[in-house]
């Protein structure tokens, strides 16, 4: 049964971003801060790391055209990025050590990157106008703290269970 | 040590640029009508969504009983203070509505701008990435929600249909940057009504500009804006916020207000869709007709 968990974690926490979505905007202080999570694309690096580069990067476009087509009507948008991310993941983690915190620290720093590029685009396309020092105190830095309190609770439970996974299929190749 | 990418991967990696380059192109062309297979796709993610959003905002509700439980006693207060002067107001309502009733029938009016059938919906997603603001409601086509309707809250407008798919619709919230966003809009508490646009949005104060009002015309801080229904797809007298600062705008030929929105931009569940009653003009309600509609109209 564990190989079907990896797609329904997938699936759960692509419909749970939009719903932490509602919390945001944040307003501490009369100062208003964006919290993006990015709970799908956390995992997906973890899948990337732990798991299959390629199932990873097949997870990625999946879920990304459904993000482009649902949320933001650009197609390609979201179904580059989250495949690329991925890759990046991939080749970069060859040449380090698997550990946990190793692991959670490059999801950080891939997903701000996301978040960077995401910035740029909309920037070059003028969607958006906000300076890069405002974008960054009130939406890089804010994003970032709640999504690794996300990772540093939930890290060790991903892991958990992609290594059950991968058991699993060890055991029992047919499956894969 | 293995090379990064082959020949044949780095083609495939080209032709990949290539076909994204291509589709965000022909994605961000401004579209009429979402095509049948992201309506497919687009109802399906959304029915799943509401299973989601269901329990989500069960829990969001437990919070916001308790929050406003703590406040009980306060807000008592305050609202005894005020249930005298209400109940003064309400009888002059009851007798102003029944006397512009009666006008209304010694004039002949039936139809009015101000009549909408509203259509309840609930919020099931917010775009998680927040670049625009866009929301989506479970309620699409199928009952009657079209493109550029009204969307409220109990307090006051806050967006605009704009996509629909037979059961769900795209919402994009009046605080977007979106340069294109146009609301006709008229303030309340002078003599006569003033009429201007809502366009634009100042992200800084998060307010809203009313540009296009006539400079001769004093415009006082905080006086109502409401929509004038003027537009062709609002109706009139959805309340959008009040002026809080008045200039001139940036060539000196009009004055610019600023405008506080009266809703809350977070944190939305129920939403209010205005289909209006009275006849609807193509266009996205900033005044523009398209052509052929106008023809029409003129030889009705």
């Amino acid at each position: 049964m564990i190989r079907f968990w990896i797609p329904l974690i997938s699936i759960v926490l692509f419909f749970m971003e939009p719903i932490f979505g509602l919390l945001s905007p944040l307003k501490l202080d009369g100062n208003f801060y964006y919290i993006v999570p990015r709970f799908l694309i956390m995992f997906l690096i973890f899948i990337a790391v732990y798991y299959d580069l390629k199932h990873a990067i097949y997870y990625g476009l999946f879920f990304g055209l459904l993000y482009d087509v649902f949320f933001i009507d650009i197609i390609g948008l979201y179904s580059f990025l989250y495949p690329a991310i991925c890759l990046a993941a991939g080749y970069i983690v060859k040449s380090i050590h698997r550990n946990l915190a190793v692991t959670t620290m490059l999801t950080l720093v891939l997903t701000a990157l996301f978040e960077f590029i995401l910035y740029q685009f909309f920037k070059f396309i003028s969607l958006v106008s906000i300076p890069l020092d405002v974008f960054l105190n009130t939406r890089l830095l804010p994003t970032m703290i709640a999504n690794s309190l996300f990772l540093v609770m939930l890290g060790w439970g991903f892991k958990t269970i992609i290594d059950a996974r991968l058991i699993e299929r060890e055991k029992n190749p047919r499956l894969s | 040590m293995p090379q990064l990418f082959s020949n044949k991967r780095l083609i495939l990696l080209l032709l990949g640029v290539i076909l994204l380059v291509a589709l965000i192109s022909y994605s961000l062309r401004t579209r009429d009508d979402v095509s049948p297979p992201e309506q497919i796709i687009k109802d399906a993610v959304g029915v799943g969504q509401s299973i989601f959003s269901g329990p989500a905002h069960f829990v969001t509700g437990i919070f916001d009983n308790v929050d406003s439980l703590l406040n009980t006693y306060q807000e008592n207060q305050h609202l005894k203070a005020r249930l005298e002067e209400f109940a003064s107001v309400q009888a002059e309502v009851k007798d102003l509505r029944s006397e512009n009733a009666e006008l209304k029938e010694i004039v002949g009016k039936e139809e009015d701008l101000r009549d909408f059938n509203p259509i309840q919906a609930t919020v099931i997603a917010r775009n998680p990435d927040q670049w625009e603001e866009k929301i989506i409601i479970n309620k699409g086509s199928s009952t009657g929600v079209e493109k550029n309707m009204a969307v409220m809250t109990a307090s006051g407008l806050i967006g605009k249909v704009i996509s629909t798919t037979p059961f769900f619709s795209t919402v994009e919230l009046i605080s977007t940057q979106n340069p294109n966003y146009r609301v006709s809009a008229m303030v309340l508490g002078g003599k006569r009504e003033v009429f201007g646009l809502i366009e634009g949005y100042d992200a800084e104060r998060r307010e809203l500009l009313l540009k296009r009002v006539d400079a001769e015309i004093d415009l006082k801080k905080g006086e109502q804006v409401v929509s004038s229904g003027l537009g062709g797809i609002f109706p009139k007298g959805i309340l959008i916020g009040e002026i809080t600062e008045v200039t001139i705008d940036e060539f000196g030929l009009t004055k610019l207000a600023y405008i506080k929105p009266a809703a809350e931009f977070s944190l939305l569940n129920h939403v209010i869709i205005a289909d209006r009653v009275a006849p609807e003009v193509n266009g996205e309600d900033n005044g523009e007709i398209d052509e052929s509609t106008e023809t029409e109209e003129e030889g009705s």
